[in-house]
């Protein structure tokens, strides 16, 4: 945890010292970039944390180990798919929740299943595909996008988590 | 140019991630009275402060990186090249653009209609999805270091592959698709 917070400090450092080595200002425009994406994603992350928070006093271990856990298979690696078609929001909020499941007992398959599927197939995000690719995009995409979680989710559960 | 980074339809997500607090607030108040209920907010607190300091840096990672690859850069590259090719630098545009889909779409939408193939378009599109260089900061600090390993390793050959195999498979139907567009 402290290292992993040294190292996106360091990444941090190095960009913005990119950043200020070019002649525009293209450092300022960044850091108010970010400035404006915080405050803007603030409400919506304290909220994430409190749902991450009551995942945790709740506790559903046994439920989550059950459905997702990581002798589940590949039943569990669809359920993850599926969740993840369904989760709402950006980045702030899925990964904090997929983040307190994992740590509630959920495999390393359904979880990355779970990860891949948001990336690849949420349906929110399809919502904002159709007015520009067509339904007809979309559904040859999605038909090649669904591989993604259930190899991804496999590859997890057979060869790295056992 | 006023991009503000992946946020997906801010008022939906939080009526709806109020809702989800509230029933399960609701619950913990069921299983242990109100010091359940701030025992919730309190471990929810807790982790939102362990993160902070990373969650910051990634915040100003992210906001860093889309000032130095801008949409235009982006279409350049795209626009005009096909075959393996153009699939990989599609592969590389995905990974590199920032911002939600309300950035990426718009896009592949103005690629496909000048002209873009159909693995061109699933290779930018999966990239962006799979490959995302500017959400990558926010799946290190929030999921950690090796669960955001293991995802970009396993995901890594996905987004050219769909790109080749969309092409081959699907590629001819491209221009009825673009027709239909218009």
């Amino acid at each position: 945890m402290i290292e992993s917070t040294v190292i996106m400090i360091v990444i941090a450092l190095g960009m913005l010292a990119l950043t200020r080595s070019r002649a525009d200002d293209s450092a300022q425009r960044g850091i108010s970039l970010g400035w404006q994406t915080l405050k803007s994603t603030l409400p919506v992350l304290i909220l994430a944390f409190a749902i991450v928070g009551y995942v945790k006093v709740l506790a559903p271990q046994d439920m989550v180990q059950s459905w997702i856990g990581p002798d589940s298979g590949l039943r569990g690696v669809l359920i993850g798919t599926i969740a993840g078609m369904l989760l709402p929001g950006g980045p702030y909020v899925v990964f904090p929740l997929v983040a307190a499941l994992y740590h509630s007992g959920a495999g390393l398959g359904p979880t990355l299943a779970m990860i891949t599927s948001w990336s690849a197939l949420a349906l929110l995000t399809v919502s904002f595909e159709l007015p520009f690719m067509g339904w007809r995009f979309s559904i040859l995409r999605l038909s090649l996008g669904l591989f993604a979680p259930l190899i991804v989710g496999l590859i997890g559960w057979l060869f790295i988590a056992g | 140019m006023g991009i503000v980074m992946e946020r997906w339809m801010p008022d939906r997500t939080t009526l709806f991630l109020i809702a989800v607090a509230l029933i399960l607030a609701g619950l913990a108040w069921l299983q242990g009275g109100l010091s359940a209920v701030v025992d919730g907010l309190s471990s929810g607190a807790n982790e939102l402060l362990r993160v902070t300091p990373m969650l910051l840096a990634a915040f100003l990672v992210a906001g860093l990186t889309q000032t130095l690859v801008s949409r235009e850069i982006i279409e350049h590259w795209l626009g005009s090249r096909a075959g393996w090719r153009g699939i990989l630098l599609a592969c590389l545009g995905g990974a590199l653009i920032p911002g939600g889909p309300y950035v990426y779409y718009p896009i592949a939408g103005a690629l496909l209609g000048s002209g873009a193939g159909m693995g061109v378009l699933v290779a930018f599109i999966s990239a962006k999805n799979l490959w995302s260089i500017t959400r990558l900061p926010y799946e290190f600090a929030l999921l950690g270091p090796r669960l955001t390993l293991i995802r970009y390793a396993v995901t890594f050959l996905l987004p050219p592959v769909f790109g080749f195999v969309a092409e081959a498979v699907f590629g001819s139907k491209i221009d009825s698709i673009r027709e239909a567009m218009r």
